[in-house]
């Protein structure tokens, strides 16, 4: 049984947030088992991997990405300051998408020239 | 039974082209299931030739949410209807509600009908899709599908082929028109049926598996097929829908994984007609992946695997995309998550 199934809603108690729907990529199976992924040390561990990846992908449109200190809301913004509060990938794409004025394609040869070259460098040093 | 879909009512989607005998089929799948707490929705040029009283029709209202493309139509009608079937099944004047069968029109585009059911707030909660089920005239069936994109979209998205009409049909033809789905819908189970009779076969499980694991899906991704799949493709007059069949044999990165299909949905949605999957997400069982172009079901994190292969096998059914372009992409997003490249077992 899946227990990220259960979290339909919760409150942030600091800031007041509500997150009304798990978003489907941040589900995990969790047995129950301490520090399984569907647990919050599993989640925070998710949040943590899935910033860092987007925060690289983000970088070939001039936009940074960044986890709020709450660990509830991503933090989108841009070089020019503008900034905007995402909540999951879904509302992700199409503000990243409108802050760059462009059109954020995986399958962009550009896109992913960059991303193999990051690689190769990351795999030199 | 899936914590996802305990205590909520499975969805069967059946469509089909015009005459391609949706309502036969239908007639006949009720007289052999029992009808009691069987809901029926049709369309409201569907004849009411169904001697059922929970029937209720629908005018495939569709509404375009913000911003929202062709699949992303939110049919209102549909909501009003499921939510009064809802009423009624709470109420208990109605047996309790054990499926509801939509039929579609035979010119039906069957995303919009996922996309109110996985995204209304209230039916989200009370119903899941467990099938689409999509009928095909084995007579006519080539020219439809030669001639109407509405009939190729059905046979894309469904979950199950129903060859109608066998029986009328030359045999090499009904062979040629078999091969041809299998094209356009690698991961699909053909059936057949005599005048509504299924030859072998339900057209529903249990709803408590995903009718992806039912009838050993996966097993259909040999290394055979696949080449029979390309050859088919290669020899084929020249046609914009392609289907990628992938086997990874190392865990993917889920983290990386998600990030990868969200971008690809929100950016190529429309013609990522289909994915559908089963993922090893280094998790105790497979993680099922079902999706019809922007729609995407929440993908079901199972506590066991339902076979001792544990590798992930995923299907893309694609509109004017090079599948080619598609491993690069998710090899590049695999390896920003610090993993290694996948070792893709490729078919196109």
């Amino acid at each position: 049984m899946s227990r990220a199934e259960e979290v339909k809603s919760a409150l942030c108690v600091l800031c007041g947030q509500l997150v009304t729907e798990l978003h489907w990529a941040e589900r995990r199976f969790d047995a129950g088992a301490t520090g399984g992924l569907g647990t919050e040390l599993g989640r925070r561990r998710d949040r943590f991997h899935r910033t860092r990846i987007v925060k690289q992908v983000l970088e070939h449109y001039g936009l940074q990405f960044d986890d709020d200190w709450s660990a509830t809301s991503y933090v989108l913004a841009n070089r020019k300051g503008a900034s905007e509060l995402v909540q999951n990938l879904g509302q992700l794409w199409p503000a990243a998408q409108r802050m760059a004025g462009r059109p954020l394609d995986p399958l962009d040869p550009g896109l992913l020239c960059a991303l193999e070259a990051k690689q190769k460098g990351q795999g030199a040093a | 039974m899936s914590d996802a879909r305990a205590n909520r009512c499975p969805v069967t989607v059946i469509g089909g082209f015009l005459g391609s005998g949706k309502t036969t089929l239908l007639r006949r799948v009720l007289a052999d299931e029992g009808s009691k707490g069987i809901a029926v929705v049709i369309n409201e040029f569907g004849e009411v030739a169904l001697d059922h009283h929970l029937v209720r029709q629908v005018g495939e209202q569709t509404v375009l949410v913000s911003g929202g493309c062709v699949c992303c139509n939110r049919r209102d009608d549909l909501v009003r209807v499921m939510r009064d079937l809802l009423d009624l099944d709470e109420r208990g004047p109605i047996r309790k509600l054990r499926r509801v069968l939509i039929e579609t029109s035979g010119l039906a585009d069957p995303a919009p009908i996922l996309f109110t059911l996985v995204t209304d707030p209230v039916l989200q909660h009370h119903f899941f899709v467990d099938g689409i089920v999509a009928t095909v005239d084995a007579v006519n069936g080539q020219l439809q599908l030669d001639l109407h994109e509405e009939s190729r979209k059905q046979a894309t998205v469904a979950d199950q082929l129903v060859l109608t009409k066998v029986d009328m049909a030359e045999p090499d033809e009904l062979e040629k028109l078999v091969h041809r789905l299998r094209t356009i819908n690698p991961m699909a189970r053909i059936t057949s049926a005599v005048f509504g009779e299924l030859a072998g076969g339900r057209l529903f499980g249990d709803g408590a598996s995903p009718s992806s694991l039912r009838e050993g899906w996966g097993s259909g991704l040999s290394a055979e097929p696949e080449r029979e799949l390309y050859k088919a493709n290669s020899s084929s007059p020249p046609t914009e829908t392609r289907s990628l069949c992938l086997r990874l044999d190392q865990p993917l990165d889920w983290v990386a994984f998600t990030i990868w299909l969200s971008m690809l949905l929100h950016a190529r949605g429309e013609d990522v007609l289909r994915v559908k999957g089963l993922i090893n997400a280094r998790e105790v069982g497979a993680v099922v992946l079902n999706g019809v172009q922007h729609v995407l079901h929440p993908p079901e994190h199972l506590e066991r695997w339902p076979a001792e292969d544990e590798s992930s096998r995923l299907v893309f059914i694609t509109r004017k995309l090079d599948p080619q372009s598609i491993v690069r992409s998710l090899n590049a997003f695999q390896c920003l998550g610090g993993g290694q490249p996948v070792d893709a077992n490729v078919s196109n």
